[in-house]
């Protein structure tokens, strides 16, 4: 038997939890799971970058009847949704960890100015390298001209990019996907913003920090503690003093800017949450959801609002 | 004697593939340690960022933080731009550590630790490898 997944009409990291919730309940039987992107109208980076963890946790799931097959994925039937996911990258990775059903059309990921960087498959620190310098031969003109960022924050761009892309290499204890997308948000803002998509499906931080840190914690440990510990005070699973600099750094930069980074593992979400947002800086108890999803989201400046 | 050391130079003789950004952990570490093997224990040395792109906290932590702890008596950075210096001056702090800068136009300055980095232009007028300029500032003497 096959349990459906429905993929949300418009899949960003609002509409996550009710994908995350639908995933949870498919999931828990063992039953081989049906992504269903039908009636999927949008998708942000973090959305397409999600939709590929929950793909590689399903396929790698024991036990039940749909243990170890690849789940399936349908494509949206809108033939401009498919072609804007194939040419953000989506597919390329997609058909790795999915049986894909729908037409795709072969088409290689975009140049195109909003896809900064399309969804990247990282693994190892050469990913990180491979990364780094796409965003800066790719990014550095759109980050100025369309976003209003001084030129020299292209650098601080890449060197959060390269800290969010680490978080997967020394702690996920899998591969995970990178996304950086340039639109014009008009729901929340009414200005261009870039949009840097974190995600894979590994352990997560709670099961990363927990023998540093559930002692200290005590009954107060789990997901939410563990998002606190990492993103609040710079903790790190290492003894290494230096360690943990990296999310405190992505903070510093993200503050600069009045930029948002919200991470979400296993069953809480935190969130620095700039003025113009009204997102809530921590939430607890949300249906469980493999590995770790970290967005960054960095506004246009003043009136470079193209 | 004060040692030399191009960052960019390593970063190729370091790593495999042609890269230009000092990001990632193993990668500092591979730097790192390549410089610590030229490197003699408790020297001035002087690190030239020259041709580095991008460089993250990681790095910075794996590299400066590190030889400033554990095997310079002083590290003066020369060609930083903004960008490296933010990666580099929060990664000091965290530490308690504190490193010397040099400008473009050749005065030097310290960032990071405020505690030690008073007797860090000391120790380089001290050893005559920095002194006072007329306006007030110190800067290299030689190098």
């Amino acid at each position: 038997m096959t349990r459906l997944v429905e993929v949300p009409a418009q899949f960003d990291d609002r509409s996550f939890d009710q994908f995350a919730a639908a995933y949870a309940q498919a999931a828990a039987d063992g039953e081989r799971l049906l992504f269903d992107a039908h009636a999927a109208e949008w998708a942000s980076p973090y959305g397409l970058v999600g939709l590929l963890a929950a793909g590689e946790a399903a396929g790698r799931r024991e036990g039940g009847a749909g243990g170890g097959e690849r789940p399936l994925l349908t494509v949206p039937a809108s033939a401009e949704v498919v072609s804007y996911w194939a040419r953000a990258g989506f597919f390329r990775e997609a058909a790795d960890l999915f049986e894909v059903h729908g037409k795709v059309p072969k088409t290689k990921p975009a140049t195109e100015s909003e896809v900064l960087l399309p969804v990247t498959p990282v693994r190892a620190a050469e990913d990180v390298h491979a990364v780094v310098s796409t965003i800066q031969q790719r990014a550095s003109a759109i980050l100025a001209k369309e976003l209003g960022l001084d030129p020299k924050a292209t650098m601080g761009f890449a060197m959060a990019l390269s800290e969010a892309c680490q978080n997967i290499v020394e702690h996920a204890g899998s591969g995970g996907w990178v996304a950086v997308q340039a639109y014009h948000w008009r729901r929340k803002l009414a200005r261009r913003v870039v949009v840097i998509a974190v995600a894979d499906a590994g352990v997560g931080f709670r099961h990363s920090l927990e023998p540093s840190q559930a002692k200290r914690f005590g009954d107060r440990w789990g997901d939410a503690a563990a998002l606190e510990a990492a993103l609040i005070q710079g903790v790190s699973r290492f003894r290494d003093p230096g360690r943990g600099q990296g999310l405190a750094g992505i903070r510093r930069y993200l503050a600069r800017w009045e930029g948002k980074v919200a991470i979400r593992s296993g069953t809480a979400r935190i969130a620095i949450v700039p003025r113009w947002d009204d997102d809530v800086p921590l939430r607890d108890g949300l249906p469980a959801f493999p590995g770790s999803q970290v967005l960054l989201i960095i506004p246009a400046q003043g009136s470079a609002q193209a | 004697m004060i040692q030399h050391i191009n960052v960019h130079e390593v970063l190729q003789q370091s790593v495999a593939g042609f890269y230009a950004d000092l990001v990632t952990r193993p990668t500092g570490r591979a730097v790192r340690e390549s410089i610590e093997r030229a490197l003699p224990a408790g020297t001035i040395a002087v690190m030239d960022f020259t041709g580095v792109g991008c460089l993250d906290y990681s790095c910075a932590d794996e590299i400066v933080a590190k030889l400033v702890r554990e095997k310079v008596r002083v590290l003066l950075l020369r060609g930083t731009s903004d960008a490296h210096r933010d990666a580099i001056e929060p990664v000091l702090l965290g530490h308690g550590l504190a490193a010397v800068c040099e400008r473009p136009d050749g005065t030097l300055h310290v960032i990071g630790a405020r505690e030690p980095a008073a007797a860090l232009l000391d120790e380089l007028v001290a050893q005559q490898v920095a002194a006072w300029t007329p306006g007030g500032a110190i800067a290299l003497t030689a190098a």
